[in-house]
């Protein structure tokens, strides 16, 4: 599997999110980068119903469902620290069918759409998050194909993010530090959309200037 | 085996089998000539093709009959001996005839003739080392006197020896594993994977590298069929400009006389590429080049550069 990381970029001061976007585009195609069509990673969010909550008081788990266009035909399901399942795109289905256990969030839907850009073996992906019809943040996301432990490329990542993010590059994953020699799969980079949209959710609250 | 109270009895059947094999020949031979003069004329087609397919079983039945005698005949043959020093052409020099074919002793030429030149060749090679006309290092070849005295190595060595090189290779480097094939007769193939950094495909000649094609540790090896794909390119740059170094490599690493010290210089060398990912540019202290990790990686030091950092 390929190594991603996915980190967010902050809008910067006095600008829209569409310009910083448009912005970071400029320099990776000063960089040398070539457009190579688009892509979208969605998230909604299943709370545990009240009906299956033990009586011992018990907070229910939030799920997350999420699709990846990188991988059309599968769906995936995460917990917050927790396992990561990877199913066939029929998930979905299966989940209006578990309404009595797992209830949709109102309102969560959040996704992130944008370009590719290819550079060499590096993909990188730009794309401005959307909760509802407001734009709250940018995402990037950046994969490296011929290395497959994450740990290994991360300095490599690092000095790659540094030629075009500036000074804003992101600290280091947890996925790159906590597992040394395992290979890589779909599901790290999903743990890491996960939290970055968890992360993006809680800022709505913030006044949009400063947003970081 | 056959001793030399038994050659006589051996003799006889070696002349019977010769007969039997003579009269199988003419039997087959005749039912292809059945088969090639068809249906003869007569009045009527069923006339025709009854008389044709008599003649043909007749023929395939004689056929069938003297196929059985080579046979029992056969199992009173007995191999030839065959620990003569010089295998089957060994052999040659019973032949009575030296006068029509005197193969034996043309046989003794070639063979010296060849010994000389790989002697001079490797004389040659060591010359030529030392006026090194190579370009990415100044690597010169041990002074020729101190190197033991250069044995006339055949070409074609056993499978069982390549094996043997090949597997200490193997034990030597505990993050490389090496699985060594021979899809197509004796020459092998190793698939060589380095750690979770990339995997290798080396085929060899006898104990000489021939080709090395470098792709990366996710990127599959083997064609729809099953084999070996030592054709095509991997699909990272990364990896393909390790290949043209691994081919550069082999360029480099030259010993006629030794072929497995090369081999194993060659795997040490290309084991340097576990840090691929890890190792920065020794010249310019940086990891990407042009998109590009360092890459080359110097056949003394095994230092990692960049490819335009290590003039």
């Amino acid at each position: 599997m390929n190594i991603k990381n996915v980190s967010q970029m902050p809008v910067a001061e006095g600008k829209s999110v569409q310009q910083t976007v448009e912005l970071l585009t400029r320099k990776l195609e000063v960089l040398g980068a070539e457009k190579q069509g688009t892509f979208c990673v969605d998230c909604e969010t299943y709370h545990t119903a009240a009906s299956t909550l033990g009586s011992q008081g018990q907070t229910g788990k939030l799920m997350y469902v999420m699709h990846n266009s990188e991988y059309p035909l599968s769906c995936f399901a995460l917990f917050e620290n927790g396992p990561c399942l990877i199913a066939d795109t029929n998930f979905d289905v299966l989940m209006v069918k578990l309404k009595g256990f797992f209830q949709s969030a109102k309102a969560s839907k959040i996704e992130t759409r944008g370009t590719r850009y290819q550079y060499c073996d590096f993909l990188v992906k730009v794309g401005t998050v959307t909760m509802g019809p407001s734009a709250r943040g940018i995402s990037v996301e950046v994969e490296y194909g011929p290395c497959v432990v994450a740990s290994d490329c991360w300095s490599l990542l690092l000095e790659f993010l540094q030629s075009f993010l500036g000074s804003h590059t992101p600290g280091a994953p947890a996925v790159f530090g906590s597992r040394h020699d395992t290979v890589y799969g779909p599901a790290d980079t999903m743990v890491q959309y996960m939290e970055l949209f968890n992360k993006i959710r809680k800022q709505q609250q913030v006044p949009v200037a400063g947003i970081r | 085996m056959a001793g030399p109270l038994s050659v006589g009895v051996n003799l006889e059947a070696f002349s019977q089998a010769i007969g039997a094999i003579q009269a199988l020949r003419s039997s087959v031979s005749r039912v292809f000539d059945c088969l090639g003069d068809g249906l003869r004329n007569r009045e009527t087609l069923e006339g025709r093709e009854k008389a044709f397919i008599a003649r043909f079983r007749d023929n395939l039945h004689s056929v069938h009959r003297d196929l059985h005698e080579l046979e029992r005949l056969s199992n009173l043959v007995c191999k030839p001996l065959e620990n003569h020093p010089l295998h089957n052409s060994g052999l040659l020099s019973l032949d009575p005839a030296q006068d029509k074919t005197p193969l034996y002793s043309q046989l003794l030429q070639a063979y010296k003739w060849s010994s000389k030149l790989q002697c001079h060749a490797g004389l040659a090679a060591g010359l030529l080392n030392q006026q090194s006309l190579k370009r990415s290092a100044n690597q010169m070849g041990a002074p020729a006197k101190r190197r033991p005295k250069a044995q006339p190595t055949m070409l074609l060595l056993p499978p069982q020896y390549v094996d043997d090189v090949i597997s200490r290779i193997d034990r030597m480097f505990p993050e490389m594993s090496i699985q060594l094939s021979r899809p197509n007769g004796t020459s092998a193939m190793l698939l060589v994977t380095l750690g979770k950094v990339l995997k290798a495909i080396v085929v060899l000649r006898s104990l000489f590298i021939d080709r090395t094609i470098v792709k990366g540790y996710n990127e599959n090896v083997y064609t729809e069929g099953g084999k070996l794909d030592i054709w095509s390119k991997s699909n990272y740059q990364v990896f393909r400009k390790v290949t043209d170094h691994a081919t550069t490599a082999l360029l480099h690493y030259q010993l006629p006389q030794m072929p497995h010290v090369v081999v194993r210089s060659f795997m040490t060398w290309l084991r340097s590429y576990i840090k691929l990912f890890q190792a920065p540019c020794q010249r310019c202290g940086k990891f990407l080049w042009d998109g590009l990790p360092p890459t080359w990686r110097d056949f003394r030091t095994l230092e990692a550069f960049h490819d335009t950092c290590r003039q």
